[in-house]
């Protein structure tokens, strides 16, 4: 396992420097390829060594938290430069206290090499190793199409692919090294290159928005950073340990106060752009929709929600954890009624993944077994769902040249599969038998407990089905083609997007046995099973959920439904209703007066009620609020 | 799967097609005495379904089929899980899926009365699913369980613990049944401005697989209605009777309200009547 570990997290560094110094473009897509295919095949074999610690020995004596030391300044320094090159105050600051707080850190406070498990891996760190290096490689091989039509459109003299991949691949690789590490200063320096990542992908197009947009990341990202940074000092301080597993096994106000831990969460919020500090990743959509995917579904954002998760058993039962779940369920609402006002396709991706980050922080922040389960099956869900709906959007958006949701009406005319696959995702989001919906499900009998939460809760997962069902009728709108012809896309994209969808499909079915051999052994610290399991069906003692029987259903439902269209399309087509004489023209008819009348129809966005100008303010202050009593209440 | 069960999924596939169609007629029956009209006769609802699968098969867009047999495979699913005694946020959203189906269904079609009616049945939805949650919030926190056959383990009527609850559960059934003054998306009441709204492009078969589905979703609310009076068969029937005459009286003596006042209605009602019985509850 050690060197598997190894693999996971040398081997994208590795790639990615070989991509960057690759000139022919054959050369960089081979190693993509090979990258992804090895990261896959290494994450799977993985499984069954976990859970395990270890620490490496190195050369010289120096363990990995002596061998981080360079690189990590390197990294805050390259910030700081970036804070001086676009002359950005907001990123200077934080960079150059950083810099002096961990120097004190390092030198005056721990001297020398603390006692600690370099490594260590239980059940929550191997799904997210599988989230990372499954869907990642996947986004990174869509990613090879994708960014060669990019910039076929962009008319670039020179390519900046290689750039593009190194940053790509290098991402996946500090992402397995940030979720496989135990030291926590390890944690901070792989946390930080994530920041400096992301902030590489998001300027990539180098246009005047993607710089503000990127500048903007860099600097919302780095307060997390500095936060994250007093927090380990503090707990240093009080403990003595930069541990880990020593911290969270500290039982809840033990030697350890809450603020730390608060400071903690708030770092994971910024990762994670809760509210009010969501901008950064509704910007982050400038980039090219491989890096959106990326950060999305499987790396930055889901830092947030793994930390506070693996927080959540040094909280458990707390002031704190109770304000983390109502600001989780309150971020849930906001960002799904933010959502419902947006016909930009992207926007209404990000806002519903900032939507249900804050479910899961929500489930992390009620802390029982049943909602960490909930929380766990979200974040599996959440990433495979959202990168195939990213990539789908990228694909119609090369193909249709516009991301609004009014320009994909009657999409199913032009590229069927693509809407059909895109469907199929918007389906995974909302309905069971999928893992999502299952997942909040579970969220919201856990959170019955809770009055603030449910209410929330509740409010906030009907405004989310709105706006998906909402997209997936104007997918699905006429003209209709009458005939199927399939549409022309390169070959890795017709995989990276089947293997998705059939992906969600299959864990959805796969869900107990999910249940039985990855959730159960990660319940070990302060939680117990929650769910007994009896032939697929998952039940506690308050509520039921018949995986199997209703997956069989579904099915069968399907395969009927499908059968009924084989038989309408032998039906005479007519043209739709429009209260007069239809015309040979679509959406003509002749009105009063015969004259002829063209029919329009547009979506419902309800911008005066839930559109960004309207809403973002309040929200963000309220979340301000919200944030203000989970610091101060830990105080 | 034991014979018990068999028997309840049977009874609860049934059910929808001959329950709720009775339902169905009843209704249209004292909807014409309270316009004194004489009405159609009880078994019309039946008559009408029959003749509309005699017809041939018109349609706008091939997925209009695909979805309104999904429609009625949700409905039909959701008031099978009722009658076994499952759980009721799962019956919830199983049903909400055949709500979503629908709405797809009609966002097919560009005719604007289609899609003004779709958008409007979202609207809806968005009204009424959190009410039904809180409903089910409700009944977890008296007896323990979101699982129906809890309920029929109680041995004193729900409806006298969650009153208010049940207040908020009679609001979602008049929007869920699309009676007047919230027949926004479509109506069964000619002098509406929008009519039929979302079913306008449903027609022939599809159109009668739309309203099978729709008496199982009847079905299911009222069966939700009877959950209220669980302890005693004449109480749950007397009960429901009571409910679903006065959403017949309503749904005659009022006019139609916009979604605005709709989901202000809705929302600041539902929310503070759930708000104020949850905290009754919790407070115990």
């Amino acid at each position: 396992m050690k060197e598997l570990t190894c693999i996971l997290i040398l081997l994208p560094f590795l790639a990615a420097l070989c991509c960057f110094l690759a000139i022919s473009s054959r050369i960089r897509s081979f190693i993509v390829l090979a990258t992804g295919c090895i990261l896959i095949a290494s994450s799977l074999l993985l499984i069954s060594y976990v859970p395990f610690a270890f620490s490496p020995q190195t050369t010289f004596g120096v363990g990995v938290h002596g061998l981080i030391q360079v690189p990590d300044f390197i990294l805050m320094f390259a910030i700081l430069y970036f804070g001086f090159k676009h002359r950005s105050l907001l990123v200077i600051i934080p960079a150059a206290l950083q810099i002096v707080l961990v120097t004190w850190f390092e030198v005056f406070m721990i001297q020398g090499h603390p006692a600690t498990q370099a490594f260590y891996c239980d059940n929550l760190s191997l799904i997210m190793v599988l989230i990372i290096s499954i869907i990642g490689s996947i986004i990174c091989f869509q990613a090879l199409p994708y960014m060669k039509n990019h910039e076929e459109h962009l008319h670039l003299s020179t390519t900046r692919q290689p750039r593009f991949f190194f940053v790509m691949l290098f991402f996946l690789g500090v992402m397995n090294g940030l979720v496989l590490s135990n030291d926590t200063t390890v944690i901070h320096f792989f946390f930080e290159a994530t920041t400096l990542c992301s902030f590489l992908l998001i300027g990539h197009d180098g246009t005047e928005t993607a710089i503000r947009n990127s500048v903007r990341a860099l600097w919302i990202n780095s307060l997390g950073c500095l936060a994250f940074v007093v927090a380990l000092m503090m707990i240093y301080q009080s403990l003595g340990s930069i541990d880990m597993q020593q911290i969270i096994r500290t039982p809840p106000g033990a030697g350890l106060s809450f603020l730390p831990l608060a400071l903690l969460c708030v770092a994971s919020f910024t990762k994670s752009a809760q509210f009010p500090m969501q901008s950064w990743l509704v910007g982050a959509m400038v980039a090219p929709t491989p890096v959106s995917a990326l950060l999305h579904s499987s790396t930055m954002v889901k830092i947030g929600v793994y930390l506070v998760l693996r927080l959540a058993p040094a909280m458990q039962g707390s002031f704190l954890s109770q304000c983390i779940a109502i600001f989780g369920a309150f971020t849930f609402l906001a960002a799904a009624g933010l959502a419902v006002g947006q016909s930009n396709g992207k926007k209404v991706l990000a806002y519903s993944t900032i939507s249900n980050l804050g479910l899961i922080f929500a489930c992390a922040g009620l802390n029982t077994p049943e909602s960490i389960t909930a929380a766990i099956l979200l974040i599996i869900f959440h990433a495979i769902t959202k990168a195939l709906l990213f990539l789908c959007v990228g694909t119609i958006e090369q193909h249709i040249e516009s991301r609004d949701i009014e320009d994909m009406r009657g999409l199913y005319a032009r590229m069927p599969l693509t809407a059909l696959i895109t469907v199929m995702g918007v389906v995974m989001m909302i309905m069971p038998p999928f893992g999502l919906l299952l997942g909040k499900w579970m969220a919201m009998e856990a959170a019955a407990g809770n009055i603030f939460v449910i209410i929330l809760a509740a409010i906030g997962s009907a405004l989310t089905a709105m706006y998906w069902a909402r997209w997936a009728g104007t997918l699905m709108s006429d003209p209709f083609a009458g005939k199927f012809t399939l549409e022309k896309q390169s070959a890795v994209t017709w995989a990276a997007l089947l293997s998705l969808c059939a992906g969600a499909g299959i864990l959805s079915i796969s869900v107990p046995w999910l249940y039985a051999g990855l959730f159960t052994p990660s319940m070990t610290l302060n939680y117990v099973p929650p769910y007994t399991l009896n032939e697929g069906i998952l039940e506690n003692s308050y509520g039921v959920f018949a995986v199997l029987p209703l997956c069989l259903i579904a099915v069968l439902g399907f395969l009927q439904s499908i059968w009924a269209v084989r038989g309408a399309t032998k039906a005479r087509i007519c043209s739709p209703y429009l209260s007069g004489i239809q015309t040979a023209e679509p959406r003509v008819f002749v009105g009063p007066m015969n004259q002829l009348v063209k029919a329009e129809a547009g979506n419902y966005y309800l911008s005066n009620i839930f559109g960004e100008k309207k809403l973002t303010i309040w929200i963000n202050l309220a979340a301000g609020v919200l944030l203000t009593l989970i610091v101060g209440g830990a105080l | 799967m034991t014979t018990s069960q068999g028997i309840l999924i049977l009874a609860g596939l049934a059910a929808g097609p001959l329950l709720g169609g009775l339902i169905a007629g009843l209704d249209r029956i004292l909807t014409a005495r309270f316009q004194s009209r004489i009405g159609p006769p009880l078994f019309q609802p039946f008559y009408d379904v029959i003749k509309l699968f005699g017809k041939e098969k018109v349609v706008v867009n091939v997925w209009q089929a695909f979805c309104a047999n999904a429609y009625l495979t949700a409905a039909s699913i959701s008031v099978v899980l009722f009658f076994l005694g499952s759980d009721l946020l799962l019956i919830l959203f199983i049903q909400a899926v055949g709500a979503v189906f629908l709405v797809v269904g009609a966002f097919s079609s560009t005719s604007p009365y289609s899609q003004a009616g779709a958008h409007r049945e979202l609207l809806q939805m968005l009204c009424y699913e959190p009410l039904l949650i809180f409903v089910a919030v409700g009944i977890y926190l008296l007896t323990g369980s979101f699982k129906i056959e809890s309920v029929h383990a109680m041995d004193q009527p729900l409806l006298l613990k969650l009153p208010f609850m049940f207040v908020v559960l009679s609001f979602a059934l008049t929007i869920k049944l699309r009676k007047s003054p919230f027949d926004l998306s479509t109506s069964h009441h000619a002098h509406q401005e929008l009519v039929k709204g979302l079913l306008t492009d449903y027609s022939g078969r599809y159109l009668a697989l739309t309203e099978i589905a729709h008496w199982y979703e009847t079905v299911l609310v009222l069966g939700l209605c009877s959950l209220f009076w669980a302890t005693n068969p004449v109480g749950a029937i007397l009960l429901v009777g009571i409910t679903y005459f006065l959403e017949i009286w309503i749904d005659n003596v009022s006019a139609r309200l916009n979604w605005r006042w709709m989901l202000g209605y809705g929302w600041a009602m539902g929310m503070s009547l759930s708000l104020v019985n949850l905290v009754w509850l919790y407070a115990r």
